[in-house]
Parts: structure tokens; C-alpha cells; sequence
């Protein structure tokens, strides 16, 4: 018998953090975009020291884009700042979007620190040992389980190739589609985001068909 | 009241009931993840389809901002492959840290993936791709 919550119990957490952190913030929180922020952590600490000097909107804006153009090659004069298709600010990305009532729009783009990045990651780890601990599911394996065995490898060697490939697939897709679950999936569908919408069903529905392979035909 | 202390506490907080939440549906669980995928189980899919349908409902009532997103090049392509890579490693951002803390220790291996292919990205798109805001952390 699982020992897993039922559905309702596992929709009433997954929507009562995405709720609370929204209100406490003002912002959306992005797994993939905190993992982004935190392995690139000089870039955007440098980007936090900017943001703290620049007093000036139009100031901040101008150096973020040329320190954006220096460190990633974008053409010279290629403006970075977001485009206002509708008359508000863009958000600075999917996962970090600013709420209206924030204030002047210096402060509506500025992503939520450095540091409450870390922490969020951190503090999924503690979550997830905590939960495996007081459900008695923890246990030290050096495999991904019987399903992981019988769906795709029992071989060692294979499972580590598969699992590092696996990720480099997660971590390069979820960046270039600009999210997650909980970034597109949460928090972008529940504000009814096209993009979020459109990228959930593209990666759950693609997600579907690679499973059926695995089972049926692989 | 959004401070920095304040966002960093809702940070640790969310961390925590994120990790413990998505921990005991089972998303870390391999097995559980494929019969999602193939429908012999949905439990996990409304789990996920349940919260987005409550927080749909509380963002309207509470006047939460709908903020526009552009569908920019990258989300299609990006997504497949995302949807790829959790099929194979059973993995999203979040889950391989809560596998390792369950005790599943290759997923140490997805994590590193997961980061090598972050970094990746935006290495790729300042050479090659040149996507705008939206994608690969810009």
C-alpha cells in the first residue's frame, strides 16, 4: 500500500507554498531559476552591487545592459531591457516576476537576493530528508529503486550515464524554456501565463511520451 | 514587510514545505513518476493539476497581478527537452535534491547533470542561440 499522500493533501501544499510565498513577497519563486542564479553567483552578485548603486532607474537599466552584453557577447548597442508589449514592466524572468504594487519600477525588477536562492535550495533538501525521515522511506541506496531498475537500467554504469544525461536534458531545457514546474508550472499557470501554460503542456506531454517508450517499447 | 530578512524567511519556509510536500506525493519516487506519465495512476498528476486549478482560483480572488510572458523561441524546444530529461532521470530541479535526501545517492549524478546543463545554457545562448529575456537565466 503507498505510503504517499492522497492527491488533495498533495494539491493543498503544493498550492498553500506557492500562495503563501506570493503573498509574503510579492514575487514567484523558480527552482531551476534559483539553481541558475546561485551556480552563476559571481555574475549576480556583481549584478546586486550594481543594483545597489544605481539609485537611477534609467541608470540601472543602461549599466545592467551593458554588463549583460559584456558577459554573455550580446551584439554591441543590442538592448537587453525588456520589451512593455502591454504597458507594464516585464518581469525579469519567468521565475522572478514582480507584483504591480511593488513601487517604482527599479525596484518591481529587482529578483528576490542571492541569498534567499541558496536558502530555498537548501532548505528543500532539509524538507525532503525530513520527510523521508518521518515517513520511514529513508534508507541509503546506491540505485534509483526497483522502478528505475525495471523501466530503464539495472546496469550501474548505464544508470549513472542516463541519470547525468537526464539532467544535463533538465537543466538545459528548463533554462531555455525559461522554467520549471514550480515556475512555469505553479506559479506561471496559476497567474494564467501563456508561456507557462504553453511550455507545462509542451514538457509534461513530452514527458508522456518518452515514459510510454520506456515502458512499451524500450 | 519585504525585506530582505522577510524574503529570505519565505525562502526557508517554502524551501522546507516545498521539499516535505513534494517528498511525501512522491514525485522522487521513480516508479510512481512513470505511472503518472503512462496514466496507470493519476494521484500524482492531480496532485499537481489540483494545486494549479486552487491557485488559479486564489490569485483571482486575491487580485494577484497576471503578469504577460512572451512565448519566446526557446520555450517549445526547452520544454521538450526538459520533458525528456524527467522521463529518463526522473528528475526536475527540485526533485533530485529531495531524492538524495531520501537517502537515493545516484541522484547526486542528476544533480550534476542538472548543473552542467544550466550553466550550459547560457554559455550556448551567448554563443549560438542570442534568445532575449525569458530564457537561459536572462
Amino acid at each position: 500500500m503507498s505510503t504517499y499522500w492522497p492527491w488533495w493533501a498533495g494539491a493543498a501544499g503544493l498550492a498553500l507554498v506557492t500562495i503563501n510565498y506570493t503573498l509574503v513577497t510579492d514575487r514567484s519563486f523558480g527552482v531551476s531559476s534559483a539553481w541558475d542564479r546561485v551556480l552563476h553567483w559571481r555574475n549576480e552578485r556583481r549584478l546586486e552591487r550594481m543594483d545597489e548603486e544605481f539609485a537611477d532607474d534609467q541608470a540601472l537599466a543602461e549599466a545592467l545592459a551593458v554588463a549583460t552584453a559584456e558577459h554573455f557577447g550580446t551584439a554591441a548597442g543590442t538592448s537587453t531591457v525588456p520589451q512593455l508589449p502591454y504597458g507594464e514592466p516585464q518581469p525579469s524572468e519567468a521565475d522572478t516576476e514582480p507584483a504591480a504594487s511593488e513601487g517604482p519600477a527599479a525596484t518591481s525588477l529587482r529578483p528576490a537576493p542571492l541569498i534567499t536562492q541558496a536558502a530555498l535550495l537548501v532548505s528543500i533538501f532539509i524538507g525532503g530528508w525530513i520527510a523521508a525521515v518521518t515517513s520511514g522511506r529513508f534508507r541509503i541506496r546506491y540505485d534509483m529503486g526497483p522502478g528505475f531498475k525495471e523501466l530503464v537500467t539495472a546496469n550501474p554504469i548505464t544508470m549513472i550515464a542516463l541519470l547525468f544525461v537526464g539532467g544535463v536534458l533538465v537543466g538545459f531545457g528548463t533554462r531555455l524554456a525559461g522554467g520549471c514546474n514550480s515556475g512555469h508550472g505553479l506559479n506561471g499557470c496559476g497567474r494564467l501565463r501563456p508561456v507557462s501554460i504553453v511550455a507545462t503542456a509542451v514538457f509534461f506531454g513530452t514527458a508522456v511520451v518518452v515514459s510510454f517508450l520506456l515502458w512499451k517499447v524500450i | 514587510m519585504r525585506t530582505r530578512g522577510a524574503i529570505l524567511l519565505a525562502n526557508i519556509v517554502t524551501g522546507l514545505a516545498l521539499g516535505f510536500t513534494v517528498a511525501n506525493i512522491g514525485y522522487g519516487d521513480y516508479a510512481e513518476l512513470n505511472r503518472m506519465f503512462t496514466f496507470q495512476d493519476l494521484r500524482m498528476f492531480y496532485s499537481f493539476a489540483g494545486a494549479v486549478v486552487i491557485i488559479v482560483c486564489a490569485f483571482a480572488l486575491l487580485r494577484v497581478r497576471r503578469t504577460p510572458g512572451r512565448i519566446h523561441a526557446g520555450v517549445v524546444p526547452g520544454a521538450v527537452l526538459f520533458g525528456t530529461g524527467w522521463a529518463i532521470s526522473g528528475g526536475c530541479p527540485a526533485i533530485p535534491i529531495t531524492q538524495v535526501a531520501s537517502g537515493y545517492l545516484p541522484a547526486l549524478v542528476t544533480i550534476a547533470g542538472v548543473t552542467v546543463g544550466i550553466r550550459l545554457c547560457r554559455w550556448a545562448n551567448a554563443r549560438y542561440f542570442h534568445l532575449d529575456r525569458g530564457s537561459c537565466g536572462l
